[in-house]
């Protein structure tokens, strides 16, 4: 038989949560403008979410929804910890509901009039964020060999081999050389990092943001760690 | 127990069967009992560069099954006499050798012989594989160039994980470094990796390094293995590799670009 040509898999997604603490659709145009104004480039077609929570029964969500889109925003749902009769208005007019884990440790408020935009991670398929323990490989990863850490950090005690493939769900920590490919974060964790002694890896990638080597003069053939901030891979120097 | 030593690389090219005729005479003029394999199946090359292409009747794949015995196909070297040189076929493919009748071969060999020396195919399939398989020690030889030194690292994971030793859990095989080719003139102009580069990408230990010498090819050519060439620097560079090999500490020679003389440079030598 064949292979299906389609899979459902579930993954965790940063996404910018708008939250309402006013249904006054003119009161939220106002600040919306405001806001957008500030970074007009940064706003654009930005998926967001609409937080309800603040807000009372009396929501017009098809308003809302047009609002925000006026804004160019790309509008993915509404979230918030409702009632059962709003979740059922807001399914029947055909607007998604998601589900967010209650911890806001990444919460970054941006401004604190209304409305207020944030980063949560808004968790579609319902998978909390893990605890991962080590996985240690001692001796150098040579040329054609992969070693995955599922579910856990990779720690290499020794060199990354270029042609080598080093791959962890978490952080990935190389005490040598990193001359191969260093795949962190890899089944979706924007948080993940890569460390090591010596950077001068063919390929570093955080939750399926990657780079090639030219990317990589600022800190090659130094110590150096690899991160996201805002989407975007950043090499800083290791002291 | 004889010491099972395979000369491999992963790339083709860079002197893996020079140096294991070299080496394999080198232990012999020792007085150290040595035979030679060739497992380069359809490509034989052994048995020219040891000079006895001329006398070879049998070979390993006949041994393998048991159309000859080894004695009808080892071919006792004529300039040493603990040397014997079991040629590789040139009408079979490397899928003609088994592990377990290589591993028979091996054995009865290990009984007389106290190195056997396995001039392993270039590549990473079924021959190489075989050719290390049984292997205590490695010498791998790489040329001073990135993608030899990328094949070799291959290699060092291959010994590292389908060797007998590595799947029975047994102390893993010992690595050496042979660096050939090496011309230290290039290197300081910046055109060739240095011993220094090739040490640091690989992590392991140095045997020795072999200067880039005219010597080889007319040893080759000749069927005379490059070290009985004693003056040639390419020579007695292997003779410092088997040396080192029977434990000796030897300094290495041929790392620095020879300084011209007065002479030579008055006149343009």
């Amino acid at each position: 038989m064949a292979e299906a040509s389609i899979e459902f898999k579930g993954s965790s997604f940063t996404l910018s949560v708008l939250h309402l603490k006013t249904s006054i659709l003119a009161d939220i145009s106002a600040d919306l403008a405001k806001k957008v104004a500030q970074a007009p480039d940064f706003f654009y077609l930005v998926p967001v979410v609409v937080s309800i929570e603040k807000l009372d029964c009396s929501v017009d969500y098809q308003a809302i929804k047009l609002l925000v889109e006026s804004f160019d925003f790309t509008f993915v749902g509404f979230t918030g910890a409702i009632t059962k009769e709003q979740r059922n208005v807001i399914r029947e007019l055909g607007f998604s509901f998601v589900n967010t884990t209650k911890n806001s440790i990444l919460e970054k408020s941006i401004t604190t009039t209304v409305p207020a935009v944030e980063n949560i991670p808004a968790v579609v398929a319902a998978t909390p964020t893990p605890l991962y323990t080590d996985k240690i490989h001692r001796g150098q990863i040579r040329s054609g060999q992969q070693v995955y850490a599922k579910a856990q950090n990779l720690v290499v005690i020794g060199s990354v081999s270029a042609g080598a493939e080093v791959i962890a769900d978490g952080n990935i920590h190389v005490y040598g050389a990193l001359r191969g490919r260093a795949i962190a974060g890899a089944t979706g964790h924007h948080k993940a990092q890569i460390y090591c002694q010596n950077l001068e890896a063919e390929l570093v990638s955080i939750n399926g943001n990657y780079w090639l080597s030219e990317s990589m003069e600022q800190h090659w053939g130094a110590p150096a760690f690899i991160h996201l901030t805002d989407s975007e891979l950043t090499s800083s120097k290791l002291t | 127990m004889a010491r099972i030593i395979v000369v491999t690389s992963g790339k083709g090219g860079v002197g893996k069967t020079t140096s294991s005729a070299a080496i394999g005479l080198g232990l012999a003029l020792k007085g150290h009992k040595v035979v030679l394999i060739d497992f380069d199946i359809g490509l034989r090359n052994l048995d020219l560069i040891m000079g006895c292409e001329r006398r070879v009747v049998y070979d390993f794949v006949n041994v393998i099954n048991g159309e000859a015995t080894l004695n009808q196909a080892l071919i006792k070297d004529k300039r040493v006499s603990s040397l014997s040189i079991l040629p590789a076929s040139q009408t079979r493919d490397k899928d003609a050798l088994n592990k377990e009748n290589v591993g028979k071969v091996l054995e009865e060999l290990g009984k007389t012989y106290d190195y056997i020396i396995c001039d392993s195919p270039a590549g990473i399939e079924a021959g190489a594989m075989m050719a290390l398989y049984y292997a205590d020690e490695a010498i791998v030889t790489t040329n001073p160039e990135v993608s030899s030194v990328r094949d070799s690292d291959r290699i060092l994971g291959m010994l590292a994980s389908r060797s007998r030793r590595a799947e029975l859990g047994l102390e893993p095989i010992k690595e050496h470094l042979l660096l050939t080719r090496y011309s230290p003139k290039r290197v300081e102009e910046g055109e060739m990796l240095s011993v220094e580069d090739v040490e640091d990408i690989l992590s392991i230990p140095l045997l020795g390094v072999i200067p880039e010498s005219q010597a080889v090819l007319k040893a080759s050519n000749a069927g005379e293995p490059v070290i009985l060439d004693t003056e040639s620097d390419a020579g007695k560079a292997y003779q410092d590799v088997v040396d080192r090999l029977l434990g000796e500490t030897v300094e290495f020679r041929f790392l620095t670009a020879e300084k011209k003389g007065i002479f030579s440079r008055m006149f343009g030598g």
